[in-house]
C-alpha cells in the first residue's frame, strides 16, 4: 500500500500542472458562459450547453495526453528508473490510470455543476434527486462508457509503442493497432447496440420534465411522448457494464505489457 | 553466488550487444567492468539488473531472474533519468516509499557528504545530479550494485567525492560492478577486472595476480584491448 500510495504521490507530482490547469480551464469556460447574451432562454440555454459540451471534449483529449506523455519518459530515461522499481507493472499502470481518472471525475463532475449553473439561469429550478442524477450520476455514466475506455486505449498504445522501441519492430504491431481501432470501434459499437435493453435501464431524470414544463410550458403532444419514452426506458446498464470490462482488460493487457518491457 | 551468467548473447536488431559470455559473481568484491565504447558493458550491466532480456543463455540474480530480483539490485544507468521537477526530498521520499532497504538517514548523510544542493535536478549542474543519483543508490543496503559510468561527464572533484563514497559505503558481503572509462582514477577501487571486446569476453582477472606480474589494471586495459 505504501508503495501504491509512493507511485500516487510521484503522479500527482508528475502530473498537477496539468490537473490545475485542467480544472482551472473551467472558470474560463464559466466566463464564457456568462458572456453568451443571447435574447431567446432556450437559445442561450443551448449555446451554454454547446459550450459545454465542448468543454468535455477538449478535457477528454487532454486527458489521454496527461496519460499518454510516456514517450518523453522514455527518451528522458525515466521509464527506465520506473522498470527498476519493485511494484508490479500492474501498479504502476493502476496508479497512473486511477490518478488521471480521478481528475476526470472530477473535472465532469464539475461541468455537471455548470450544467446546473445554465439551467438555474435559464429559470429551470431543479429539485434535490435531478440535481444530483446531473451531477453526479450522469457524468459516472458517460465517463464509464466514453472517457474511461478511451484512457485505458490510449495508456496501452503508448505503453506499447515504448516497449517494443527497442526489441523488434514495434512499429508494425503498433499501426496496426492505429489503423484497426476505427474497425473495432465500430465492431463495438454494433456489440453493445445490439444486446442493449437486454437488462432494464438506469432510469434518470425522472423530475426533470416537470421543471422544463414549469419554465417552458407544455411541449407537443409527439415530443411529450417521445420524451416520456426516453424516460420510461433508462439509460442502457449494458454499455457500462460492457465498456468498464473492456477498460479492466486494456489495463491488465497494458500491465502485462509493461512486465516485459525493455529500457 | 550473487549474479551468473552462462552462454549469455544478447542480441539486438543488427548487432550483438554481448556474445557468448560467462562470468560468476560472488560476494564481497568490487569488479571494474572495462572495456571501450559499444564493448557491451552497459548491455551487461542491463541484463543482470533485468532491464534487458538475453536472447540466449541464462542469467541468474540472487537464484532466481534479475526482474524478479529487482527490489535487491541497485542499478545506476549511465543516462541522467531524473525528473526535473525532483528535489533532494523528493527523490529521498520517492526511493523511502518504493525500497524497504532504503536509509532516510544514510540518504541525508550521504547528500551532506557529496554536497547535493537542496533544489530542483532542473537547476543542478552535471555533477550534482551525478551525486545525487549516487546517493539514492548508495543510501539502500542491497547486496549487489551495478554502476554503470557513474564517473562519466563528471568534474574531477566530484569524481573524487563519489570515489571516496563508493569506499566508504561498500561492505564486504556486497558486490559492486562498475563499468567506467576513467580506468586510472578508479583502478584502486578494483579487486577483479572483467575485460570486455566486441562483446566478448577477452580477460577476467583478479587484480592481485595483475600486480603479481607486475601489472596494473590500465597497462593490461591498453595492451588488450588496443
Amino acid at each position: 500500500m505504501r508503495r501504491f500510495r509512493t507511485l500516487l504521490w510521484l503522479e500527482h507530482r508528475r502530473s498537477w500542472i496539468w490537473s490545475v490547469a485542467l480544472l482551472g480551464s473551467l472558470a474560463f469556460w464559466a466566463w464564457g458562459i456568462k458572456q453568451v447574451r443571447v435574447w431567446d432562454v432556450a437559445e442561450r440555454l443551448g449555446i451554454r450547453a454547446g459550450l459545454l459540451a465542448m468543454a468535455c471534449a477538449i478535457g477528454t483529449v487532454v486527458l489521454c495526453l496527461m496519460i499518454g506523455r510516456i514517450r518523453s519518459e522514455t527518451r528522458h530515461g525515466q521509464y527506465q528508473v520506473l522498470l527498476l522499481t519493485p511494484p508490479s507493472g500492474y501498479s504502476h499502470i493502476a496508479a497512473r490510470y486511477l490518478y488521471v481518472a480521478g481528475v476526470a471525475f472530477a473535472y465532469f463532475i464539475t461541468i455537471g455543476f455548470l450544467y446546473w449553473w445554465i439551467m438555474a439561469l435559464a429559470g429551470i429550478h431543479l429539485d434535490a434527486t435531478t440535481l444530483v442524477e446531473l451531477v453526479l450520476a450522469v457524468p459516472f455514466y458517460a465517463i464509464s462508457v466514453s472517457v474511461l475506455p478511451l484512457l485505458a486505449w490510449t495508456l496501452l498504445l503508448m505503453v506499447f509503442i515504448s516497449a517494443y522501441r527497442v526489441s523488434g519492430p514495434g512499429w508494425i504491431p503498433g499501426t496496426v493497432m492505429l489503423l484497426g481501432t476505427p474497425f473495432a470501434l465500430r465492431w463495438l459499437i454494433d456489440g453493445v447496440v445490439r444486446v442493449s435493453y437486454s437488462l432494464p435501464g438506469w432510469r434518470l431524470f425522472a423530475n426533470a420534465p416537470a421543471a422544463l414544463i414549469e419554465r417552458f410550458g407544455s411541449p407537443d403532444p409527439e415530443t411529450t411522448m417521445q420524451v416520456n419514452e426516453i424516460l420510461y426506458n433508462g439509460v442502457p446498464i449494458e454499455p457500462l457494464l460492457i465498456l468498464l470490462a473492456l477498460t479492466v482488460a486494456l489495463l491488465v493487457l497494458a500491465g502485462r505489457i509493461w512486465q516485459e518491457v525493455e529500457a | 553466488m550473487l549474479a551468473s551468467l552462462v552462454n549469455v548473447t544478447k542480441r539486438y536488431r543488427t548487432t550483438e550487444g554481448v556474445r557468448d559470455l560467462t562470468l560468476h559473481f560472488p560476494a564481497g568484491q568490487i569488479v571494474g567492468v572495462l572495456g571501450l565504447n559499444g564493448s557491451g558493458k552497459s548491455t551487461l550491466l542491463k541484463l543482470i539488473a533485468g532491464l534487458l532480456f538475453p536472447t540466449a543463455g541464462e542469467i541468474s540474480v540472487f537464484g532466481g531472474t534479475p526482474r524478479g530480483n529487482r527490489a535487491r539490485t541497485v542499478f545506476l544507468g549511465e543516462t541522467d533519468t531524473l525528473w526535473p521537477w525532483m528535489t533532494p526530498a523528493d527523490a529521498g521520499r520517492f526511493m523511502d516509499g518504493l525500497y524497504s532497504d532504503f536509509d532516510p538517514v544514510r540518504f541525508g548523510e550521504l547528500l551532506d557528504v557529496l554536497e547535493v544542493p537542496r533544489r530542483k535536478t532542473k537547476a543542478m549542474s552535471k555533477g550534482e545530479r551525478g551525486r545525487l543519483r549516487l546517493a539514492m543508490a548508495l543510501a539502500r543496503s542491497a547486496k549487489l550494485y551495478l554502476l554503470d559510468e557513474p564517473l562519466a561527464g563528471i568534474d574531477l572533484i566530484s569524481r573524487e567525492k563519489i570515489m571516496m563514497s563508493l569506499v566508504r559505503e561498500w561492505h564486504t558481503d556486497e558486490t559492486i560492478l562498475l563499468s567506467t572509462h576513467e580506468v586510472a582514477e578508479a583502478e584502486g577501487l578494483f579487486e577483479r577486472a572483467v575485460y570486455l571486446r566486441d562483446g566478448g569476453l577477452v580477460l577476467d582477472v583478479a587484480v592481485e595476480e595483475l600486480r603479481r606480474d607486475g601489472k596494473s589494471v590500465v597497462q593490461t586495459f591498453k595492451e588488450v584491448l588496443a
